[in-house]
């Protein structure tokens, strides 16, 4: 087991899955993903640190020796005050792209937890993927593997102070990137 | 039988549709008519395919992206898939991106850096000038059966490129570059050589919409939708509350379907200059003329379309309900992948002289406001969609969308470029414009079906 961990860069410490501390940012993980699901934006953007960094850099095809191919451009490139706006966005009735609202599901798996050098952070790795829904429409689905900075700022409770979301499309096929992740 | 081939033949590359209907009945810029039909019908597309994409010129890529030698980007030229690089000599090409053995993708990454592409098929392999460099196991070809000087890559039949913007054609007939820009390269040396070179930054954006790609042409030179499309903006401070504040401008008819809009903003300093920092607005006088640079100093926001499918957005907004309002360069591409469905690009692109810190904030309000995730353009997709999803069925098409506006308004004399100007940016004179080429080059559609193209060596000016 310790070998596996290793290789996924978890040390076999406080943060491994079965670990108390695991399972409570599992849960926060949960929440979070069940307040977007749920519409509750405004509760959503509280869980925001002041300083976040909400990224999600354009993909492209690359061959294997020039790395993942994610570049300096990007789809969300936010700090508090523009996710602020979005959610406030969201909260208008004419906010078209999201009037009458979509139907998402956040599912999240795969969850390690590392710490940091900061005793209150943790870096949280996910695969992620996002189900839309809106009108008649079918389905449009975002997987990829989201990068978190978690800040621990009172027993089970969490703020993101950086979201990384590395989509695996290098061609969005959907219209608009409206949900958050 | 031969007379009937050639009658039949004759009525297909007309304007007549198979269900009888004729697009010059349907479709009617100077009453401004424009049926439902053309933004879902299998036929329309087919032509357009041939009559505008197989014809017109297009933006594939700007040089900016490729800045090395060996340098590629893999784009489209129309809806063919093509390959724009900076030879080894420098010298910027494109060419079909298909191997001329087998017809295999050649590059199949989004953006390279190479001395030679070779085909992961057979091995064949090219320079990045296209010649064919070598076939693999060449000793199996018999005397005369592989002419390599014959089958280097297949170029872009026309290339050419004004203020670093690249542009093709694959009709041997067509116009120059210059010829065919014509006054719009006035126009597009306000918004690409205000200040000096615009760099494009990094990659595209790039995404799919279930929309005809007319929808979105048609909206990127609508400024009357602004108000109630971003209401939520509105709503939230971020644009004025006027219903007419997107108005106070002027629009531009120019010949071979190019048009643009000009217009102010509120009377603010960070709404003139095109939103530019102010140290950059003395540079307006050294690489403009009077007229031009008076224009950009008026004006806040510009859309302007180089026919049919190539935008560039100016505009001076803030991406969130905290910051102040900056100038933001937005350039966008649409390419169709059916009658419905359009892949949309979208690029950020700054001035070189700009400093570091407006560079910054410029490229984060891009990101916020444009692209799929962007506030603005997250509710025009929505627009695109729908209005495409509407014009399906077989009641819609008979009847038409209503593109009327300002149909009797009379030009303004007084304005200071070239082209038919028109007061008042709310008015359809430019989506009129615009669909009058559409259907002139429906009339004309196709060169002789299946002619092969000998390829010849063409290197962008």
């Amino acid at each position: 087991m310790s070998v596996v961990r290793e290789a996924a860069g978890a040390p076999a410490d406080r943060c491994a899955p079965g670990k108390p501390l695991y399972g409570e940012i599992l849960e926060f993980l949960y929440r979070e993903a069940a307040l977007l699901d749920n519409n509750e934006f405004a509760a959503w953007v509280e869980l925001c640190a002041e300083d976040i960094h909400y990224v999600m850099p354009v993909r492209t095809t690359q061959f294997r020796a020039r790395g993942a191919g994610f570049e300096q451009v990007s789809f969300f490139d936010e700090n508090i005050n523009s996710l602020r706006t979005r959610v406030a966005r969201l909260q208008t009735e004419s906010a078209w792209a999201e009037t009458p609202p979509s139907r998402t599901r956040h599912f999240l798996t795969n969850v390690l937890v590392t710490g940091t050098d900061r005793p209150d952070e943790f870096a949280v790795a996910a695969n992620f993927l996002v189900t839309r829904t809106r009108a008649e429409q079918a389905y449009q689905m975002f997987a990829g593997r989201r990068e978190d900075l978690l800040r621990r700022v009172a027993p089970s409770e969490y703020r993101i102070a950086r979201r990384r979301i590395l989509v695996d499309q290098t061609v969005i096929t959907s219209a608009n990137l409206s949900v958050l992740f | 039988m031969a007379n009937e081939r050639v009658s039949g033949k004759a009525a297909q590359m007309g304007t007549r549709l198979a269900s009888g209907e004729d697009l010059e009945h349907i479709v009617r810029p100077e009453e401004g008519l424009i049926s439902r039909r053309i933004f879902a019908d299998p036929e329309v597309y087919e032509r357009e395919l041939e009559g505008i994409f197989g014809r017109a010129w297009f933006f594939i890529g700007h040089e900016s992206e490729i800045p090395e030698r060996g340098d590629i980007v893999a784009r489209q030229c129309g809806v063919d898939p093509v390959i724009l690089v900076r030879d080894q000599a420098g010298v910027v090409r494109a060419f079909l991106n298909s191997c001329r053995h087998r017809g295999m993708r050649l590059c199949r990454t989004d953006r390279d850096n190479a001395t030679t592409l070779r085909c992961p098929y057979h091995g064949w392999a090219y320079s990045t000038s296209g010649e064919l460099l070598a076939a693999s196991s060449e000793h199996h070809y018999g005397p005369g059966e592989l002419d390599k000087s014959q089958l280097g890559l297949i170029p872009v039949t026309r290339l050419g490129s004004y203020r670093g913007l690249v542009f093709g054609s694959w009709d041997p007939a067509a116009p120059s570059l210059e010829e065919w820009l014509g006054d719009m390269r006035w126009y597009m040396d306000i918004i690409f050589g205000r200040t000096g070179e615009i760099e494009f930054v990094g990659v595209p954006q790039i995404w799919d919409v279930e929309c005809c790609w007319k929808i979105a042409t048609d909206n990127f030179t609508d400024n009357f939708h602004v108000y109630w499309t971003h209401q939520s903006l509105v709503e939230l401070g971020l644009l004025p509350s006027d219903p007419d504040f997107a108005s106070h401008g002027h629009m531009v008819t120019l010949n071979n379907g190019h048009i643009l809009h000009f217009v102010q903003g509120p009377p603010m300093e960070a709404f003139q200059g095109l939103g530019l920092p102010k140290s950059l607005w003395p540079r307006f006088k050294e690489h403009l003329n009077p007229a031009q640079a008076q224009i950009a100093q008026a004006h806040g926001y510009s859309a302007g379309t180089m026919w049919p499918n190539f935008h560039w957005l100016q505009l001076v907004t803030t991406g969130d309900t905290k910051s102040e309002p900056v100038g933001i360069l937005n350039l966008r591409l649409e390419i169709p992948l059916s009658p419905t469905r359009t892949r949309m690009y979208s690029w950020f692109a700054i001035d070189e002289a700009a400093p570091a810190d407006y560079r910054k904030i410029s490229y984060e309000t891009y990101v916020r406001c444009f692209g799929p995730s962007g506030i603005f353009d997250q509710d025009d997709m929505e627009n695109w969609e729908e209005c495409t999803a509407t014009a399906r069925g077989p009641a819609a098409k008979r009847y038409a969308l209503h593109h009327k506006m300002g149909i009797g308004r009379s030009p303004d004399a007084t304005w200071p470029g070239p082209g038919t100007s028109y007061a008042d940016s709310y008015g359809e004179m430019t989506q009129r414009a615009w669909y009058a080429e559409w259907l002139r080059r429906m009339r004309h559609p196709a060169q002789a079906p299946g002619a092969v193209q000998r390829p010849r060596a063409r290197v962008a000016s």
